[in-house]
């Protein structure tokens, strides 16, 4: 035992008051006068010692009193492990209720909250229970309580969302709210099972701190669904298609409906084979200009609503010319940048292939942004025109090639390079740090596959960023602002001759980053995934607005400007003049309703501790930290106890000091 | 309020203590009493001639006769029914125990005013007055004199007198007998609490000299039926020793015992030849009054 406020045992010097008190009553009795004691015989020695018994109950009730009250102040506590074995069958309840979209299929929320339900119900008078709702992250609905009804008050707020759970995910996050208990933990997680929501490991299903785990599976019978897993086309020929998944034992006949800014426009039959995909093919759109919310939906409706549509967001390009500079516009060495510039159809590039002196053929402005696939090409004359058409707002993307080995400076940009490093085939270096936030990489993965022979060393300037760097430390990417353009650096070949990017897969996408950089972020991926984040700011647009799919105003999160899109449907972004829509879609491993295997989920019931076993766990942290039990309530309840006794005595006292009758 | 009720009430002791003045109380007490007595049987107790006496040395000279003187030339004086007790002598004990009282009034101050009230009745009827005041010594003694002044002299030291220490009872009457040999009226104040074999062989030379002595026993209620709720520590006033009683002894074996003990002293004064009276403080001092012109009646 402890006191939380010793000072206040201070208060116990008081009891110095009616000790001398009963000092001075002791030296002065009750002591009357008489005229002669001729006549009197003493009194019974048992009454005279049940008067002194009489005076010390009162003294110790008096100096009882105000050792209470010091002690109250001082408030005592007794530090205790929460044990099981303590005598207590207390225990904490998380109740963590799957609300992931899934849970939204026919009557399972119904059931889930009827289990929920049960566990309340079945909450011994010492238990506690808390709430928490995962879906895409886990959500603490309320401190523990043993209010069975602010439970079932809180339990009827909560409803299936359209995220999608991750067991093992949930897990781990539960793992920073138990740390906090100080009793035995039970899990009662209320869920429908899903065999798609499971980890890769198994062993991701167990609590991360001691707890018995209930798995409560209000999944019941065959699920059938059908879901709309893939929606896709061409915004240049404006042709579509839809994939149909069938997560249901019978063959079913299904009617896709095409809908383009909220008109039907097409719609045709299909027959989903069971377990298996149907694809609908639709005629070409015609698009309008700017933003198409084009939506495909499939019916007849079943159980689970969510995944029976999704969304795509269409933007009819405009051809921007984009200007490819190379030693033989023939030869092979702009092949490979000039064929996947012409693949990003959604950004509808036209490259224009030309030899350095061909630079003055026409007004460079008239190109969107400008590649130089070997900086050691430029002649004087070329570069002071380039520079003049970034100083004016220009992009380029400068690379290296052969004729660049004897440069000391990096044209247009003016960076100072270290003599030339020549790998050679034995030794090769591989991509090292990705500055994974600059814009031009968002969604490019896989660029260590790629490996380089040969790059030029540059020295960055103050005002680059590097965005790539090569294993060995050296940059393979800068950027760098030069009046009102930019200009990306590429320190290495956009052909073979120096690595073998330009045969990986991720060249492409790399190329297509690029160049939506070097757009200004006009050609934006039109999709995002439905609980990621969206910034105007990372869009390239300047105070601009984000509106959800309901038409409202999205709000930042944190105070930032990043914006959970937790919504399916079409984001509007707005800014700068213009504005761009963003596709989100139902998470398509979400449709697959399938539950684990009976004997999967035994295992994970296995995989918790039982609260009786929960003590002895060197990581339960209800075990390693002991919780204070204050004794205050008992010590007021004894003070009160004692003051009544002390009037009683003291009255009695009293009486007795009145002693002979007036 | 009747002159009856009045007077009554004026005697009552705790009226009497608030007028701090011994000769007013006296006043107060005997005119109060004989206003209301003027009916009773003691009526012809005053001024009615009784005989002539011849002029003895210590006799008042205003009292001579002086129509007879200048017939016979022999000094004669004049004497009235109730003056042939002549002398009222009032012992007093002042001792610690006389201190007590439960109330207002202490035996003590009771003690007074009753002395204070029989010397001025008695120097209305030209008695002669002297006085005793006692504990374990004689602390004063006035001679008995009829003198103008007498009395004054007599309430000033009956007002002096305060409790102070124990009792003996054997002083004042042994000194009584060396200084008063002729008859007279002896009044003793006391709370007696004496052996009543030590008061008999006090009080009984002064019967076989001729004096009638009267004990005025004075207790205070407590003492008499004292109520004690719970034990207490009693202290001698006396002797200062002290002792733990119980309630239940006070209100049984304890007035068993005073009232054998007042018993005793009634038997033994009137073995001695010498009237009893036992006075609680707390009534009025007509009744004690009434009793003494009783006994001065049956005397005189």
């Amino acid at each position: 035992m402890s006191l939380l406020a010793p000072a206040f045992l201070a208060g116990l010097l008081a009891i110095g008051l009616p000790w001398w008190l009963h000092r001075l009553s002791s030296d002065n009795p009750n002591k009357q006068r008489f005229s002669s004691l001729m006549f009197l015989e003493p009194g019974e020695p048992r009454r005279v010692l049940a008067k002194k018994v009489q005076y010390l109950l009162l003294l110790a009730l008096r100096i009882g009193v105000l050792v209470l009250l010091a002690l109250a102040f001082a408030q005592p506590a007794i530090w205790r492990k929460p044990t099981a074995g303590d005598g207590s069958a207390a225990r904490l309840h998380v109740i963590v209720l799957d609300v992931s979209a899934s849970m939204g299929y026919r009557d399972r929320w119904q059931r889930a909250v009827d289990a929920a339900n049960d566990v309340i119900g079945s909450l011994s008078a010492d238990d506690r229970a808390q709430l928490i709702a995962a879906g895409r992250s886990i959500e603490v609905l309320g401190s523990p309580t043993a209010d069975a009804s602010v439970l079932r008050q809180t339990l009827n707020t909560v409803k299936p969302g359209v995220f999608r759970i991750d067991y093992g995910q949930t897990m781990r996050a539960l793992d920073g709210v138990l740390r906090g208990a100080n009793l035995p933990v039970v899990i009662d997680l209320v869920t429908d099972a899903q065999q798609s929501s499971l980890p890769t490991r198994f062993g991701e299903l167990a609590p991360r701190r001691a707890a018995e785990l209930a798995v409560h599976d209000v999944a019941t019978g065959t699920a059938d669904n059908w879901a709309v897993d893939s929606f896709g086309g061409s915004a240049l020929t404006g042709e579509l298609e839809a994939g149909i998944r069938s997560f249901a034992a019978e063959p079913a006949t299904k009617t896709v409906k095409l809908e383009h800014n909220g008109r039907v426009v097409a719609e045709q039959t299909v027959e989903v084979p069971a377990g298996g995909r149907a694809q609908a093919r639709f005629q070409p759109l015609e698009l309008a200009s700017g933003g198409n919310r084009v939506r495909v939906s499939v019916e007849p409706a079943d159980g689970l609503a969510a995944d029976d549509q999704r969304f795509l967001s269409l933007k009819r390009p405009q051809p921007r010319p984009v200007l490819i500079v190379a030693a033989d516009p023939k030869g092979k060495g702009p092949l490979y940048t000039s064929a996947a510039l012409g693949t990003l159809a959604a950004l509808a590039l036209t490259p224009e292939v030309k030899a350095p002196n061909g630079l003055g053929d026409k007004p460079l402005t008239d190109y969107s942004f400008i590649v130089v696939t070997d900086a050691g090409l430029l002649g004087p004359a070329e570069t002071t025109r380039l520079q003049d058409y970034v100083q004016g707002g220009g992009r380029v993307l400068l690379a290296f090639g052969p004729r660049a080995a004897s440069l000391t400076t990096v044209p247009v940009a003016g960076e100072a390079l270290k003599p030339g490093s020549q790998l050679g085939a034995a030794k090769t270096a591989s991509i090292g740090e990705v500055d994974a936030g600059h814009p031009a990489l968002r969604g490019v993965d896989e660029l260590r596959s790629a490996k380089f022979t040969r790059y030029l060393a540059v020295e960055p300037h103050a005002d680059d960023r590097v965005a790539i760097r090569l294993d060995d430390g050296a940059p393979l990417l800068l950027d760098r602002a030069l009046g009102s353009g930019r200009v990306l650096l590429f320190t290495s070949s956009l052909d073979r001759e120096w690595n073998d990017l330009p045969v990986q897969p991720v060249f492409v996408p790399f190329l297509a980053g690029l160049a939506n950089y070097l757009l200004g972020g006009a050609g934006f991926t039109s999709e995002a995934d439905l609980g990621s984040t969206l910034a105007v700011r990372a869009l390239g647009l300047v105070g601009g607005q984000i509106f959800d799919p309901r038409g409202e105003k999205a709000l930042a999160l944190g105070g930032g400007d990043d914006v959970l899109l937790d919504q399916v449907g079409f984001y509007e972004v707005v800014g700068g003049g213009n504005s761009e829509l963003v596709a989100v879609n139902f998470d398509p491993r979400e449709s697959d309703l399938a539950p684990v295997d009976a004997a999967a989920l035994e295992r994970w019931r296995g995989l918790g501790m039982r609260a009786s076993d929960q003590a002895q766990a060197p990581s339960a942290a209800a075990a390693e930290e002991p919780v204070a039990r204050s004794l205050g309530p008992w010590l007021v309840l004894a003070l009160l106890l004692v003051a009544v006794m002390e009037s009683w005595v003291g009255n009695w006292h009293l009486r007795i000091r009145r002693g002979l009758a007036a | 309020m009747s002159a009856r009720t009045a007077a009554t009430h004026l005697l009552k002791p705790e009226t009497l203590a608030g007028l701090a003045n011994l000769d007013l109380i006296a006043r107060a007490v005997v005119e109060g009493f004989l206003t209301g007595m003027h009916r009773s049987p003691f009526f012809g107790f005053s001024q009615e001639f009784a005989e002539y006496k011849m002029y003895a040395e210590g006799d008042d000279p205003r009292f001579v006769d002086w129509n007879v003187y200048a017939r016979t030339e022999r000094t004669y004086i004049k004497r009235y029914i109730g003056e042939t007790n002549t002398r009222l002598e009032i012992l007093l004990d002042a001792s610690a125990s006389m201190g007590f009282g439960s109330g207002k009034v202490t035996k003590l101050m009771y003690g007074k005013f009753l002395a204070a009230t029989l010397a001025y009745l008695a120097a209305r009827q030209h008695d002669a007055v002297g006085l005793i005041v006692f504990d374990d010594a004689i602390r004063e003694h006035r001679p008995a004199t009829s003198r103008s002044g007498g009395l004054s002299g007599v309430l000033h030291a009956i007002d002096r007198a305060a409790p102070a220490k124990g009792t003996n009872i054997k002083a004042p009457f042994e000194r009584f007998r060396e200084v008063e040999k002729g008859r007279g009226l002896v009044a003793v104040i006391s709370d007696f609490y004496t052996d009543p074999e030590g008061l008999l062989k006090s009080v009984q030379p002064l019967a076989y000299q001729g004096q009638d002595v009267i004990l005025f026993h004075l207790l205070d209620p407590q003492e008499i039926k004292p109520v004690l709720k719970e034990s207490a520590l009693l202290e001698d006033m006396e002797t200062g020793e002290s002792m733990e009683v119980s309630p239940i002894y006070m209100s049984s074996l304890y007035r068993e015992r005073i009232d054998a003990h007042v018993s005793a002293m009634h038997k033994s004064a009137l073995g001695a030849g010498a009237d009893h009276l036992l006075v609680d403080i707390s009534k009025p001092l007509d009744d004690v009054l009434r009793n003494y012109m009783t006994f001065r009646h049956r005397r005189g």
